[in-house]
């Protein structure tokens, strides 16, 4: 498990990490969302041990990582940056992985090489983008760590390309619980191969939130005979996270469980009461409004 | 042979357990047909395989389907609470488009008995 508490790091004196508090199970596919500069990638290499914190702890297995090689042989670290190792080929990407991770095995390496036809004896700055991508990928399952952290792992790669590096994802989850952090500034890119989801702005996590589960968030249009306002429907013990009424219809957005939100709808007698489950993305919205943020400066969704 | 919406706002998990319902009721898959693994579904659908491993749970859970370790997983004998609760969960959906779309609840009651005097 990865347990992170009230992590702080200012860089040149910029504070880019601002009081982090975030857990990931071990075994799951946690997706770091948020606009470029948000602090994604500071808080990987926080995660990876390469950066060391002003203040709070970064655990790993009940470790803290810095400066800890045991810790960090757990973890392998996929950059976001493709300009690395240019003058090496992929075998010699290999070795030199090879000697930081004891469980590295050449038999999942050929197997997933093979799969993808990369070139053992060719350099990497003759590579294509979403190649130099998949010889990393491969060579960091092939370290079989615990933990997978993957910078914009997707980011320039073509949908069959995605395809072949999710299946390599998947079949390391399954054959070893293999946790994996993927970070994205597209909320659609990585929504279907997550189970968790976290929010970063401005170095802090917004909110977090599980993204396969049941549906929970929902959208209401009501209408009563009598006049309320956000803070009834708060009293009532529900979840508002986005409260709007036009003329008579309000539109009230609540988190929760279906059947328990028309139960204490219906204590309001409501004329109209019509409900839709939100996508993930509206979600996404949502949550950011009723923080305080606007939405659209901080999914980018191109 | 099992296909989701991703753009759907129903979730992953949900629609995967509805879909292999409706499979098994519509009789596509009978009693102790193999479904397909965790891992050949989640690589076909693209789907993290946890959240597939999490409907297959809850299939099981349900009686729907039944896992021999090893071995994979299968259809189990089909129950009348599977085909009731799958029914009524259809009813719902219609009568809830049906109100969307603003026919009453007094109409629909009142065809709900037209149905059963027709019958």
């Amino acid at each position: 498990m990865i347990e992170i508490k009230n992590l702080e790091k200012a860089i040149d004196g910029t504070k880019i990490l601002d009081g982090i508090d975030l857990e990931i199970k071990k075994g799951s596919v946690f997706g770091l969302l948020g606009s470029n500069g948000a602090g994604k990638s500071t808080l990987l290499r926080h995660l990876c041990g390469v950066y060391k914190q002003d203040s709070g702890s970064v655990l790993i297995d009940g470790a803290e990582v810095y400066d800890n090689a045991d810790a960090k042989r757990k973890i392998f670290f996929v950059n976001d940056e493709t300009v690395q190792f240019t003058s090496f080929t992929l075998s010699e990407l290999k070795e030199y992985y090879k000697v930081y991770y004891p469980e590295f095995s050449e038999e999942l390496f050929e197997k997933l090489r093979k799969s993808v036809n990369l070139p053992l004896k060719k350099k990497l700055g003759t590579f294509s983008k979403g190649m130099k991508r998949q010889a990393i990928v491969i060579v960091g399952l092939s370290c079989q760590t615990e933990y997978l952290l993957l910078d914009e792992a997707f980011d320039g790669l073509d949908p069959a390309m995605r395809m072949i590096v999710k299946n390599m994802l998947f079949d390391s989850i399954l054959d070893r619980q293999l946790t994996v952090v993927i970070s994205s500034h597209n909320l659609r890119e990585i929504s279907e191969i997550c189970d968790t989801a976290g929010m970063m702005h401005d170095g802090k996590i917004v909110f977090c939130r599980e993204i396969d589960g049941v549906d929970n968030v929902h959208k209401l249009q009501v209408a009563f005979k009598e006049e309320y306002t956000k803070d009834d429907f708060v009293n009532a013990g529900l979840d508002v996270l986005s409260f709007k009424k036009n003329k008579s219809v309000y539109e009230i957005i609540i988190d929760g469980e279906i059947n328990e939100i028309t139960k204490k709808i219906n204590t309001f007698s409501p004329i109209v009461f019509d409900s839709i489950s939100l996508t993930l993305e509206e979600i996404f919205l949502y949550e950011m409004e009723s923080k305080g943020y606007y939405a659209q400066d901080i999914l980018d969704n191109d | 042979m099992i296909s989701i919406d991703l753009q759907s706002r129903v979730p992953i998990y949900e629609q995967l357990y509805k879909k292999i319902t409706e499979l098994i009721i519509k009789g596509v898959l009978a009693e102790n047909d193999q479904i397909p693994s965790v891992r050949a579904l989640a690589k076909e659908l693209g789907v993290n395989p946890n959240t597939v491993a999490k409907a297959y749970q809850e299939l099981e859970r349900n009686n729907i389907i039944y896992s021999l370790s090893g071995r994979g997983s299968f259809v189990s004998k089909i129950n009348d609470g599977t085909i009731r609760n799958y029914i009524l969960s259809d009813f719902d959906d219609s009568v809830n488009g049906a109100l969307k779309a603003g026919i009453t609840r007094e109409e629909l009651k009142r065809r709900i008995d037209e149905v059963k005097e027709n019958d």
